[in-house]
């Protein structure tokens, strides 16, 4: 039963951390595109960005467990199966990226226009406006940002559980629901509860500390 | 250098902020942009520096006009124009040291810790190169800020209410700096204020700014002699000048209320003692006051002059021509 415990534990961590790491990869960008669609003069870009941010509505939208049924087959694609923690990651980093690139869009939409006018005024291109203002300067927002996704992508492993990804909500619905183990789902709780708050924590502490 | 042409702004095609703006800043010179709240004088800094874009007019920058300037050549240009903000903008992420290297790295460029060490030694922020911007006074602020913009050798500095923020001591600092550096680099600068005093103390000419129009535009002597009355009435709200008492003094027969500005190194020589002597007209002071503009004295004097049967044309006219300028009054 031990080792049932750890393996559950390590599949939750890695379906958390990698379709984190994807929405990371994938979100951020998104985030600093939508921040440049929705300032930008161009009437073309802004119709771009309300068509951006309706599918960023959509899938953000769409009950998690129904995303999950209805990427099946994109899965199967991907990953050849729809059972395991490597097939959950799908959804979870499809569900996950739409939320990423919202919470960065907020981050950067906090940047004051006076940094925005400064970088101007000095002469940046977009790139170095990127990676040397936006980023930075909203870099301890984000963290807080990634803090709340993992926290939330813990929950949507467990939701993913009920549908063969395996983990500790899988551990929960499967022993602790259906064979009334109580006991199990408690230990289980325990330990989600446990990972969240270590999350939080660091989250908290690093954030903190890129507040200069 | 720079040219301000029949810039006009409007936004939204209706709201005319700037109407009709004329003016020019000269090599080495410090130009002051004064206005009351309204007056548009944020709309003329965001418009100089194309943040804005002027609805018509052109903006000359030796001879080249940013208004017409495509983006990518505009990004060039602009860098000859260094803006130092209200609220500094600076990075909160970076040190003072960084932030002030922040335009040499923009540029890709050499020797940045050098430059930036010799202008923090300049501008007096050696001490406080490792801080970040949260744990630095107003006034380390406004010198973060003021490096950064001078950091890339600009043609011209911007600055927008350089003092507005900050306590007389630090605004007597913070002059004297931009002064010191005005006059060390031979580096045209603009101030945008809303104080009178720091039109006095740091400039050479003044833009005055009402309702969108350039009111007046020349040297600040000029500007202080001709638009005296209203200066008070709408920047200091006092008037010092009794007139009552004044009226009162001169409604004799025989006597002349005068008023006499001077400007200038004669501010201080004996004039009035002299040719008062000279056609044996007693004086009779009721208001005098001397202020500095940058370097040159500038004065005024109320005067009531009892001539009996002195040859009061010949000491008018005399004095007429020793004095700045001569009004009676009443």
């Amino acid at each position: 039963m031990i080792d049932e415990f750890i393996r559950a534990t390590l599949e939750t961590i890695y379906m958390t951390f990698v379709s984190g790491g994807i929405s990371i990869i994938f979100g951020i960008p998104l985030g600093i595109l939508l921040f440049f669609l929705s300032r930008s003069k161009k009437s073309l870009n802004r119709r771009i960005y309300y068509f951006v941010d309706f599918f960023v509505n959509v899938f953000r939208s769409i009950p998690f467990i129904i995303l999950i049924i209805l990427l099946i087959p994109l899965t199967k694609i991907i990953i050849g199966t729809i059972i395991g923690p490597n097939s959950a990651i799908v959804a979870l980093s499809i569900a996950a990226i739409p939320f990423m690139g919202r919470l960065a869009e907020n981050s950067f939409n906090n940047l004051s226009q006076g940094l925005i006018d400064t970088a101007t005024v000095l002469g940046m291109n977009k790139r170095q406006f990127v990676f040397k203002i936006l980023i930075p300067e909203s870099l301890a927002d984000i963290i807080s940002g990634i803090t709340l996704l993992l926290i939330n992508l813990i929950t949507f492993t467990a939701i993913a559980g009920a549908v063969g990804a395996g983990g500790l909500g899988a551990m929960a619905i499967n022993y602790g629901y259906q064979r009334f183990r109580w006991d199990i789902l408690w230990l289980d709780v325990i330990i989600l509860i446990f990972i969240t708050q270590l999350i939080q924590y660091y989250g908290n502490k690093l954030s903190k500390s890129l507040r200069k | 250098m720079l040219e301000v042409k029949d810039l006009n702004l409007i936004y939204n095609q209706k709201l005319h902020v700037l109407k009709n703006i004329n003016f020019e800043v000269k090599k080495g010179e410090v130009a002051g942009i004064i206005g009351l709240s309204g007056a548009g004088k944020t709309s003329i800094l965001r418009s100089l520096v194309l943040l804005e874009k002027p609805t018509s007019g052109e903006i000359k920058l030796n001879g080249k006009d940013l208004s017409k300037l495509k983006e990518r050549d505009l990004m060039i240009e602009r860098k000859k124009i260094s803006v130092v903000f209200q609220n500094y903008n600076l990075l909160s992420t970076r040190t003072v040291y960084e932030n002030i290297a922040l335009p040499l790295e923009i540029n890709k460029e050499k020797n940045i810790k050098d430059r930036v060490l010799k202008l923090a030694e300049e501008v007096g922020l050696k001490d406080r190169l490792d801080h970040y911007p949260s744990s630095l006074s107003g006034g380390e602020k406004q010198r973060t800020a003021i490096a950064r913009g001078m950091i890339n050798n600009p043609e011209i500095l911007l600055l927008d209410e350089p003092t507005s923020a900050l306590d007389p001591n630090t605004t007597d600092r913070i002059l004297k700096l931009v002064l010191d550096l005005n006059k060390k680099h031979d580096l045209s600068t603009i101030i945008v204020t809303h104080e009178m005093d720091v039109i006095k103390r740091a400039c050479d000419r003044v833009v005055y700014l009402k309702n969108g129009e350039v009111n007046f535009f020349g040297p600040v002597y000029k500007f202080f002699i001709e638009k005296e009355k209203e200066i008070y009435e709408e920047f200091y709200k006092e008037i010092n000048i009794d007139w009552k008492a004044a009226r009162k003094k001169s409604g004799k027969e025989n006597q002349k209320l005068i008023k006499v500005t001077f400007y200038g190194d004669s501010t201080h020589e004996p004039i009035l003692d002299e040719i008062s002597k000279k056609y044996d007209v007693k004086l009779n002071y009721i208001y005098g006051k001397i202020e500095h503009l940058k370097l040159k004295p500038y004065g005024t004097l109320i005067i009531v002059v009892e001539y009996e049967d002195r040859d009061i044309e010949g000491f008018m006219k005399e004095l007429e021509s020793k004095v700045y300028k001569l009004e009676e009054l009443l």
